[in-house]
């Protein structure tokens, strides 16, 4: 019997919410039309050099069966160990799953069980559309003769079995794919699809904890070597912590053009302005103003995106705002189907427009320093680094 | 030295990928500096698979300054694996002896971000993704990088070579094409490699088309019509409404 195993992401020693995600696409597969007779069992993999606490957690939260992975002296993720471990363990050799040393936890017996499964032989390997999972799935893909597909965002069935969906051609559309017969299939998926109820009062998941036969020492640590973790100094916690958002992205042509995005936050009584990630590579805007996946993920009651066209990235970091308002001079622009409230215009003129027609009798004054609107209390916003 | 860079012609105008095009000042980049401190001599070299019509991101690359230029020319459907992509480029990658191989990370079309660690793969070299800057590689063959994570994180991590490098936007601004090295690059030759010279046996997909579709909506998305102010005034009105001004 094949499982579907979803890998739970590890970072700093702590688990990472996307693992939750990952659970409920397993769900989602297993109930599928075509797997739902078969039942496969669905193991969350926790690859840790101390897997015991966070698979007891996990066990816990989701009532699923866990095998945690020991990897002895594993300090941080690298790609060469990742790939190394799982793909051995994952091979549907026994021979080699044995070698895996199984490891008796003498604290809490009640949940822990010799071994799970005698071979471990995936249908469905889950993993998360992260830095960390982009970067060993496609090797792990390869290593285990799988398909690969990446940045999942929708799991449906057709009269042949399961199809997966994923983004294309800068986000406008998605491409529909199947896996070749008989493989198994390794899906990374994109954040902020899937959702699981976490099990609050159900019965936890048994907990195997094996014992990799290969460390960082034999798995080519001398290759990848990690050095430290470093975070870029800065706060964005204005971001986080605002009620409103208005986002500048690429529509927005000439560096000139930001100042109106920051009249229009003015607008607001307390906005902070955010930006897609382009405008901070070109060094218009500071890293704490950047808004998606690799800057801040936010949540704000409203989010204006201001010629932002709403990459994948983009819009994982906005999700969980209460209203999106989009502006944008492309009414293909992706970020229209992920926004409350549509507008096809230009940037500039709209917010030129908007500012006279809404500023209750208020004139826009020339050099634009001073917009104070009978709702606006001045907040202290200047484009950062002239 | 010796660099690959593995570049892709995407869009209507056939332009470069622009992950591709920041893999590509990175290896120039790390070319003019050794090359400046005469510490040894480097070479960049392109390699991209496609139609005939992909020749020219080749030739751009030559104005910005490659040295090489390869193109496995096929014609393919609408859907093509990223494991084939990888297998053909590792065709042309073990003909000289590489030290790096750097190349986006990921395609602004396919968007998959597979092809650089299935190309590692193949080859058995190890392999970073979304690389962020990169420093000047040391003499017994290791290159310090970093990569970005979520939250404004960035791993640092050193490399042996020879390795692949996938590269993520912002890591550098990409330079222009120069006049002279223009007129030049209209004289280079591209080696051309026929699909089938390359693999006598069709190359196996791993992953079966089925079709593109419309994304689907998360949000109501209404628009909102008529003359600009016009817009500019429902705007304000439903902003009343939701009591958020």
């Amino acid at each position: 019997m094949k499982q579907i195993l979803v890998i739970a992401e590890i970072f700093a020693g702590q688990i990472r919410p996307i693992t939750w995600e990952l659970v409920a696409a397993a769900h989602k597969i297993k109930n599928s039309p075509s797997l739902k007779q078969l039942s496969p069992a669905i193991h969350i993999i926790v690859p840790a050099n101390d897997p015991a606490p966070l698979s007891e957690k996990i066990a816990k939260q989701t009532g699923i069966d866990v095998i945690g992975l020991q990897i002895p002296e594993l300090q941080t993720y690298t790609s060469e160990i990742y790939l190394c471990c799982l793909e051995q363990l994952m091979r549907g050799n026994p021979q080699i799953s044995d070698s895996y040393q199984n490891v008796f936890l003498s604290k809490s017996k009640k949940t822990t069980c010799k071994a799970l499964i005698k071979k471990i032989n995936p249908s469905h390997i889950l993993i998360a559309h992260s830095s960390q999972g982009q970067d060993f799935a496609p090797g792990l893909a390869l290593g285990l003769k799988a398909a690969a597909i990446s940045g999942v965002n929708g799991i449906r069935s057709d009269e042949n079995g399961l199809i997966y969906s994923r983004p294309v051609f800068n986000n406008t559309q998605n491409l529909v794919v199947r896996p070749a017969s008989n493989r198994p299939v390794v899906l990374t998926l994109m954040p902020g699809i899937f959702k699981l109820m976490l099990e609050k009062e159900g019965k936890p998941g048994r907990v195997d904890i094996r014992k990799s036969p290969f460390t960082p020492e034999t798995c080519g640590k001398e290759r990848v070597r990690h050095r430290e973790t470093v975070r870029k100094t800065c706060e964005n916690k204005a971001l986080k912590k605002a009620n409103i958002i208005v986002a500048a992205g690429r529509g927005i042509k000439e560096k000139e053009d930001l100042k109106s995005v920051f009249k229009f936050a003015q607008y607001f009584p307390t906005a902070a302005v955010g930006a897609s990630r382009p405008l901070i590579d070109m060094g218009w805007l500071g890293y704490q103003h950047q808004v998606g996946m690799t800057g801040a993920t936010v949540a704000p009651k409203l989010y204006i995106a201001c010629g932002i066209s709403g990459s994948s990235q983009h819009l994982a970091g906005i999700k969980d705002a209460d209203f999106v308002v989009s502006i944008n001079k492309n009414p293909q622009a992706p970020i229209f189907r992920h926004s409350d409230v549509c507008i096809t215009a230009d940037i500039v003129e709209f917010i030129k427009t908007f500012l006279n027609c809404s500023g209750d009798g208020h004139k826009d004054t020339a050099n634009g320093a001073n917009v104070a609107t009978p709702t606006s209390r001045g907040t202290q916003l200047s484009p950062s680094r002239a | 030295m010796e660099i690959l860079v593995c570049i892709k012609q995407v869009g209507d105008e056939g332009e470069t990928n622009r992950f591709d095009v920041h893999a590509l000042e990175e290896s120039l980049g790390l070319k003019d500096q050794l090359n400046a401190q005469l510490l040894e001599s480097v070479s960049v070299d392109v390699v991209t698979v496609g139609p005939d019509k992909a020749s020219k991101i080749i030739r751009r690359a030559f104005g910005l300054g490659a040295d090489r230029g390869y193109h496995i020319v096929t014609e393919d459907p609408e859907y093509i694996s990223s494991f084939i992509t990888a297998s053909r480029l590792a065709a042309v990658a073990k003909k000289r002896p590489y030290d790096l191989i750097l190349t986006g990370i990921m395609s602004t079309d396919m968007m998959a971000g597979q092809t650089g660690p299935m190309l590692a793969k193949i080859l058995g070299l190890p392999c970073a993704t979304g690389v962020i800057k990169t420093s000047l590689p040391t003499n017994d063959n290791l290159i310090e990088i970093e990569r970005e994570l979520e939250n404004g994180f960035r791993d640092c991590l050193t490399i042996q070579m020879p390795a692949v490098l996938t590269i993520q936007a912002g890591i550098n601004t990409p330079r222009y094409p120069r006049l002279s090295k223009m007129l030049a690059a209209s004289q280079k030759e591209i080696k051309i490699f026929k699909e089938a010279d390359l693999f006598p046996e069709p190359i196996e997909t791993n992953e079966i088309y089925i079709g593109l579709e419309q994304p689907e909506k998360t949000r109501s998305g209404q628009v909102l019509k008529g003359s600009l102010s016009d817009k500019a005034e429902q705007l304000f009105v439903w902003l009343k409404e939701k009591d958020l001004i």
